[in-house]
């Protein structure tokens, strides 16, 4: 850690040593830019690096192709520790990221490694939190399934596609505490491999609520299979999914966004970093990117840099205490 | 007949030079990737998606392509299988059993083109399953909780009995060895991590793509550098005779039964979610073994051994679509990358598929048949070629084999530790294999383990810890039946009978996993 | 004697396994099963079925001699290291050394094997990364 600064002074003075002779010389382009997915292909991990890469090259904010490299394991602990210990001052390097990895790092589920040992990029979008039931179901608002929570848990059986004390679990535990549930250890959860799995045992009977992310759900709402009694955003969403009640116009105060996003090596150097930053921030403002997140979803989240920093430190530090008082962890 | 113009529409679609080229590539890069040992059918997909999104290529030729690549590769499986004895992905492992005994005995031509009959008659009528069928079976899905899923993969276990004819004990051993290896990583109920040591490594369980290569592939690499010099090295032997190329009339027609009934069996495995092509693949061979193996040649080279397993699990390949396009659902590891990838070209699978974006779903299905001739007619005369392979002498066939092995690993994870743990595997093939521990419980274990355990708890905490919850419903009575009936009695029973048997048979030795 | 030993490894592995469940460490937030139930299970399975050999062994396999199984043994080495020098040597040098090794121990000439080795690396990464695009390991030369 010592040899940052001195190093990081050294390439300031060289950068001004060479200011006079070429006017355009400080500004960073990455050699070969490169995008760690911290998982197998065909994960959202990996689209999130393969489609930010494939946009930024279609509008020119990079020189050259993005280099895409899986690195799978400890649900993206290995991708962390790999950039934390030996890629530490790579300047072309990103890692893709999401809520997941908040709750990871929150949870310590990354042994050793914490949220501070990297540089925070910036978000290039959100999927908020849904809770639905089946179209069938008598229950018709959130108020009213936390009621038939209250008075008898076991009646309950709400499916997500995240592990117990993952992303879809947190949001209905915080949605529960939100509504006055005492011990919201009590809420039966049944875990999923993925949303559509859980979904799907819905629609078959076994469940009586979801709790997932509005991309997984929406196919669903437009079929008419399933209804969702309250999205978890700060206000109504625009276009086809103002339909949907928040929760907290129901009352209920609980927001939760898996939002997407990018980190870079903590010794990445200042230009590199504002490089990043810059060129993710161009990237989100772009027509092109803006039709993306229509079409998987989406909802706007448009933090980068310090703000995104800020963002990532806050979320980690909620879902630690929620964490914390539901006892996953001590 | 409005399935029919939609099916006209579809391949209207389909039908384009550049669609055909598309999928004309897809099926012979997946055949490829499908019979190396280390990328299967999901990886193949995988690898290929940069290529469709390089080449700017809309919806409908992206999942034209990816498709082919799929069915190519579930095709292409059985290749190594046959000549080599190392699956070339999971749901080609059945295929070794009967495959290679019958490519020793000089008829590696024959067995590599029924199986392609075998494999083009179950994906055939899959499509044509799926194109009828998609609708009603979606009902079939949903009849599946928790309880009746656990049922299925304990009457999968329960057919392990009828496969090898090795010691149950050992089939018993193999299975439990497999599951609990299956155990390891964070536990997806509870997340917590079982089994790990604290390696973070470990976290996301082993890969059953590391397991089959280690267990197949090196250890195969273990056994020849174990034979070398001696009386059973195989490269000193006369070379292995390929046999004739197309197999007799006569041959196919005593597999058009086997075909008719593990076409239909591995499509229904296809479409419930979790079972998948490999389920597929393996309940087929083992109900064709309890049903017509009446002379115990099943696992000796019998022509409907290969056919079974790969009708069975090319149908349950196109089975598994059904519930991905219907549901939105992956039913296998294959048709979850098949599913990110409709997502991000902004198709949502789901209930609405087939009236919002018919264009996609017709043209998707008609190059399916289109890709299904296709590999049929690649493949036939190409059996010629693959068989060359065995004209490879076996000490730089063995190297080839093992190195192709990593790469395929480490190129889909980038881990050395996954490599380690191949090799580990390696070495635990070969003291089984000399041990006479069967191979494919293991891997059966790993590979439906977590699903069945899941299910398990899924089913109980639904019920809140009511046990009683897995017997409940008609159709998990129904499940268990058949398990006990069909496969754990005959054991019991059978047990004198067939040790009677097997003492009259020539003990033959050689490696029968 | 074989089986024996096995069914008593087994049993001791079977053990093991058991040991490691319950030594699991339980969240607060647990299920109606719990995590350790199943593990549990499967150990039952897997003491009975060793119990069951060690008891009614099989016919004793024929072992190779002490020469070859130290042969089988180093070749597993050399896959360990080269599953270790993958990243730093990259996929070219690491790949040929070890399919070089193979072969030669496999029965070729050791010049045979040298350029059977080098082919076999470079076959394999024209196949692999340059027509299928995969990311193999990059080593001090960019290769």
């Amino acid at each position: 850690m010592t040899m940052t600064p001195i190093r990081g002074r050294l390439a300031a003075a060289v950068l001004l040593a060479c200011a006079p002779l070429s006017a355009t010389a400080q500004e960073f382009t990455p050699e070969t830019p490169e995008c760690i997915a911290p998982a197998n292909p065909g994960g959202g991990w990996d689209f999130t690096c393969r489609q930010v890469g494939k946009s930024l090259q279609d509008l020119g904010l990079i020189p050259s192709t993005m280099q895409v490299v899986n690195l799978s394991g400890g649900g993206g602990g290995v991708a962390f520790a790999e950039v934390v210990n030996k890629r530490n001052d790579d300047d072309d390097l990103i890692v893709a990221a999401s809520s997941a990895t908040a709750t990871r790092l929150a949870q310590n589920a990354f042994p050793g490694n914490t949220m501070e040992q990297v540089r925070w990029i910036g978000s290039v979008g959100a999927d908020y939190g849904v809770i639905a039931v089946a179209d069938d179901s008598e229950i018709q608002t959130l108020p009213e399934l936390m009621d038939a929570i209250k008075e008898d848990p076991t009646s309950v059986a709400i499916g997500g596609g995240s592990a117990v004390g993952g992303w879809d679990h947190l949001k209905v535990l915080n949605t529960a505490q939100k509504a006055g549930i005492d011990d919201v250890r009590s809420v039966k959860y049944i875990a999923f491999a993925g949303g559509g799995e859980a979904v799907t045992q819905l629609l078959a009977g076994s469940l009586q609520a979801f709790t997932g992310d509005l991309s997984e759900a929406r196919g669903f709402v437009e079929s008419g299979d399933i209804r969702v009694i309250a999205l978890l955003s700060p206000e109504r969403l625009e276009g086809e999914f103002s339909g949907f009640p928040t929760a907290r116009e129901q009352g209920i105060d609980a927001v939760g966004a898996n939002w997407r996003g990018f980190y870079g090596p903590g010794d990445m150097s200042d230009e590199a970093y504002d490089y990043w930053v810059s060129q993710i921030d161009t990237l989100y403002d772009s027509p092109e990117w803006q039709a993306i997140m229509e079409t998987n979803g989406l909802a706007p989240l448009d933090l980068q840099g310090e703000e995104f920093q800020q963002f990532v430190t806050d979320s980690v530090q909620n879902i630690e205490d929620l964490s914390r008082e539901i006892g996953i962890v001590q | 007949m409005e399935l029919m113009s939609n099916l006209a529409d579809g391949f209207a679609v389909a039908l384009t030079w550049q669609n055909l080229a598309l999928a004309l590539m897809g099926c012979f890069l997946g055949t490829i990737m499908g019979a190396l040992p280390g990328l299967g059918p999901s990886n193949g997909v995988a690898i290929l998606i940069p290529l469709a999104f390089t080449l700017g290529l809309g919806a409908t030729p992206s999942l034209i392509l990816l498709t082919s690549v799929y069915y190519g590769a579930m095709y292409g499986g059985r290749i190594s299988s046959i000549l080599l004895n190392i699956p070339g992905d999971e749901p080609a492992m059945m295929t070794c059993l009967d495959g290679y005994p019958m490519a020793q005995q000089g008829r590696a031509g024959e067995a590599l083109a029924l199986s392609g009959i075998a494999s083009f008659v179950g994906a055939f009528f899959a499509t044509w399953g799926l194109v009828l069928l998609a609708p009603q079976l979606v009902k079939v899905a949903l009849l599946f909780g928790p309880a009746e899923y656990f049922a299925l993969f304990a009457l999968a276990f329960a057919t392990l009995g009828g496969i090898s004819s090795t010691n149950q004990a050992k089939s018993a051993f193999a299975a439990a060895l497999g599951l609990g290896l299956a155990m390891i990583g964070v536990d997806t109920q509870t997340g917590v991590p079982r089994f790990t040591f604290g390696e973070v490594h470990l976290y996301d369980g082993i890969d059953f793509l590391v397991a089959i290569v280690g267990l197949f592939a090196l250890s195969e690499v273990f056994i020849f550098l174990e034979h070398r010099g001696t009386d059973r090295d195989i490269s000193t032997k006369p070379k292995m005779e390929i046999g004739r190329i197309v197999p007799s009339w006569g041959l196919i027609r005593s597999c058009i039964p086997t075909m008719g009934r593990t076409t239909v069996l591995g499509f229904v495995a296809g479409v419930l979610p979790g079972a998948g092509a490999s389920l597929g693949s393996f309940i087929s061979y083992s109900m064709e073994k309890r049903l017509v193996d009446r002379d115990g040649t099943f696992g000796k080279g019998d022509p409907r051994g290969v056919a079974a397993p790969e009708a069975g699990n090319n149908a349950a390949a196109g089975g598994a679509l059904v519930p991905m396009l219907a549901l939105g659902v992956p039913g296998s590891g294959t048709t979850a990358v098949l599913l990110a990838v409709l997502l991000s070209l902004n198709i949502t699978p789901g209930p609405l598929l087939f009236t919002q974006n018919p264009d996609v779903v017709w043209g998707l299905i008609a190059a399916l048949f289109i890709g299904n001739f296709m590999l049929l007619a690649m493949n036939i005369p190409m059996v010629g070629l693959f068989t060359r392979v065995l004209l490879v002498p076996p000490r730089i066939l063995m190297p080839i084999v093992a190195m192709i092995s990593f790469v395929g690993i480490y190129g889909i994870s980038g881990s050395s530790f996954d490599l380690m743990v191949m090799v580990g595997f390696g070495i635990m093939g070969w003291i089984l294999r000399k041990l006479d521990v069967p191979l494919v419980p293991v891997i059966l274990g790993t590979l439906l383990g977590n699903e069945m355990e899941v299910n398990f708890r899924r089913a109980v905490n639904i019920s809140d810890g009511d046990y009683s919850v897995l017997i409940s419903s008609p159709l998990t009575i129904m499940l268990w039946t058949i398990a006990a009936i069909g496969f754990v009695l005959p054991i019991l029973v059978g047990g004198l009978v067939r040790r009677r048997m097997r003492m009259a048979r020539d003990a033959e030795s050689g490696v029968r996993d | 004697m074989s089986d024996r030993i096995f069914g008593g490894i087994g049993l001791i592995l079977a053990l093991i396994f058991a040991w490691q469940a319950s030594i699991i460490q339980e969240s607060f937030l647990t299920d109606a099963v719990g995590p350790k139930t199943f593990p549990y299970l499967i150990a039952i399975v897997m003491g009975l079925a060793s119990l069951y050999f060690l008891l009614k062994p099989d016919p004793e396999p024929d072992w190779p001699r002490a020469g070859r199984l130290a042969e089988i043994g180093f070749a597993a080495l050399v896959m360990f290291a080269y599953a270790q020098a993958l990243p730093e040597l990259g996929f070219l040098i690491a790949t040929a050394i070890v399919a070089g090794y193979l072969t030669w121990r496999l029965g070729s000439r050791p010049v045979e094997s040298l350029i059977i080795g080098v082919g076999t690396s470079v076959g394999i990464y024209v196949i692999f990364r340059l027509l299928l695009g995969l990311s193999l390991a990059r080593g001090p030369f960019g290769l």
